[in-house]
């Protein structure tokens, strides 16, 4: 019986997956999901309530009901520190489970090193998901990585101290420190705008350390299920990666953008108002809004509605075209705008939409910038040559909507801001759109 | 015992090739909800909790860190499926 309602449970995580294909059949891919995961808790118990004591199920009970509350309280632009905070909590549960079955019972060698395996990964994920949410909150700076990663070359040669001081019982604390201190050091190099490839790599971990533990305790739906998130999270941090270029190993050894360079322009650029920009864009016949992270601090989406709805009455062709890694996590602008209603048959990835611009009339970088950076084209020296980016440069016209000429992540500064066909709104993402809007009415 | 390993091996080579297969198709558009909901099934850890609380025997530390882990693991797991529904209910509106 045990086994059918396992079978069970495995096969509809991937047909939960697979539903997660298409954005009309996504949602019920969640409710697959769920199923199985109630099948796979089910089957966990045996049948045997009676096993457990009131502890247990209290435990169960106030950790839903948090996790509920959590996840109705958080806004959808802190989504990227909500995904990091459970995925720390679930590599942390599973190198806890690691760390019990390593103390409690005699495991059998080759598990042995599975469940050392499991909890290092686990502990790593836990401390390195609680550092990447404090830098997408803004509240962590960064660490001077060169010293960082001197210190954490040290760190794999301290799991013989126990070995030289003959401290037994100590091994598995000092694992566990030393991964938790790995997990922190690492995160901590890298910058704001690489946190797509971490939020998906720790991830996938956490998937990786879920499975391990399934060796440990024997349980095939762990092994099905955390290979199945590990996969996923080596996809996306792999597709985020090469959107930008660089290596996964690039990306982890951090310091990206530490070097400021060519941040002079060689002249000032054309800066434009409100009401221009909405005269420009109701002469439109088709323009394309690029959004970046910028969108997101601004909270700007429901303005970015407004602007479309105005665009569209019209008759302007209104699209959008989304970065890879712009924002915070992989896919971040296209929830954003679904929020607000934007259809997702108007949202275009890169590839798509890269051969319209030099057709295009108006295009709006809407806090955007290293994605937009022609210099990826044309500097080799340039930090950033040869990331794939959105040729905005080549439209007809470019509004930039931004607060300062400050550059981005990559610490560059950004040729198209100075191009002729280029021209500069100063402000808060948010706030120029209304302002933009605004002056629809005068025109 | 040798049979079951690799029997074991083979299911964990599968999956990740299916996971693999599956997830390549996914576009970016979904990329958010996927990642949200793979995280809550990464929860599943909660399983080898609820496995292994009856067997821990008399360690009061032991059984608190068990406790700890199948709070956390159920805090991804309900958590990690409530902002996913939430987020794929803004994808099912402009259908």
């Amino acid at each position: 019986m045990i086994e059918i309602i396992l079978l069970l449970s495995s096969v509809l995580f991937i047909f939960a997956l697979k539903l997660f294909g298409k954005p009309s059949t996504a949602h019920r891919a969640n409710t697959f999901a769920m199923l199985a995961m109630a099948l796979a808790v089910l089957s966990g118990f045996n049948f045997d309530f009676s096993k457990y004591d009131a502890p247990f199920y209290i435990t169960i009970a106030v950790s839903a009901i948090f996790g509920v509350i959590i996840s109705k309280r958080v806004q959808m632009t802190q989504m990227p520190e909500l995904v990091g905070l459970f995925n720390g909590f679930g590599g942390g549960a599973s190198g806890a489970i690691a760390y019990v079955e390593l103390s409690n019972s005699s495991l059998p060698i080759s598990d042995y090193f599975v469940a050392i395996f499991s909890m290092a990964v686990g502990m790593f994920t836990f401390s390195g998901s609680f550092i990447a949410v404090l830098k997408l909150r803004g509240k962590l700076n960064n660490v001077n990585s060169t010293i960082a990663n001197i210190f954490s070359a040290f760190l794999p040669p301290l799991i013989l101290i126990p070995a030289v001081w003959d401290l037994e019982f100590f091994v598995l604390e000092l694992f566990i420190a030393i991964a938790l201190v790995a997990g922190v050091v690492r995160v901590v190099v890298i910058g704001g705008a690489d946190m797509p490839v971490v939020i998906a790599f720790l991830n996938s971990l956490s998937g990786i350390a879920a499975m391990s533990a399934g060796f440990i305790v024997n349980s095939i739906i762990l092994i099905v299920a955390g290979a199945l998130v590990g996969a996923s999270g080596i996809i996306l941090t792999l597709l985020m990666c090469s959107a930008m270029n660089r290596t996964l190993f690039q990306v982890l050894k951090g310091g990206f953008g530490d070097t400021k360079i060519n941040n002079e322009y060689e002249k000032d650029p054309i800066s434009t108002s409100p009401e221009d920009v909405a005269i420009q864009l109701s002469y439109a016949d088709s323009v394309v809004i690029v959004p970046g992270y910028g969108m997101a601090v601004a909270q700007a989406q429901s303005a970015v509605k407004e602007l479309t709805n105005t665009l569209k009455s019209k008759d302007v062709e209104v699209k959008f075209a989304i970065h890879p890694v712009a924002g915070r996590m992989p896919g971040h602008m296209n929830v954003l705008l679904a929020e607000v209603d934007i259809d997702y048959e108007d949202m275009f990835t890169l590839e798509e939409i890269n051969s319209e611009f030099s057709t295009t009339d108006v295009v709006v970088v809407l806090g955007a910038n290293d994605v937009v950076n022609p210099l990826a084209r044309t500097d080799e020296t340039s930090p950033i040559f040869g990331m794939p980016i959105l040729d905005v440069d080549l439209a007809k016209q470019v509004i930039v909507i931004k607060r300062s000429m400050s550059p981005g992540y990559a610490g560059i500064a950004n040729p198209l801001f100075i191009n002729d066909n280029a021209k500069m709104l100063f402000a808060d993402a948010k706030e120029g759109l209304e302002n933009i809007i605004k002056s629809f009415e005068l025109v | 015992m040798e049979a079951t390993f690799l029997l074991t091996l083979l299911v964990t080579f599968l999956a990740s090739f299916i996971g693999y297969e599956l997830i390549s198709k996914i576009p970016q558009t979904l990329h958010t909800p996927l990642m949200s909901g793979s995280n809550a099934i990464s929860g599943i850890t909660l399983i080898a909790g609820i496995l292994i609380y009856p067997e821990v025997g008399s360690s009061e530390v032991l059984k608190v860190i068990v406790l700890i882990a199948i709070s956390f693991a159920t805090l991804n797991i309900v958590g990690g499926f409530s902002v996913t529904g939430r987020i794929l209910e803004m994808f099912k509106k402009n259908d």
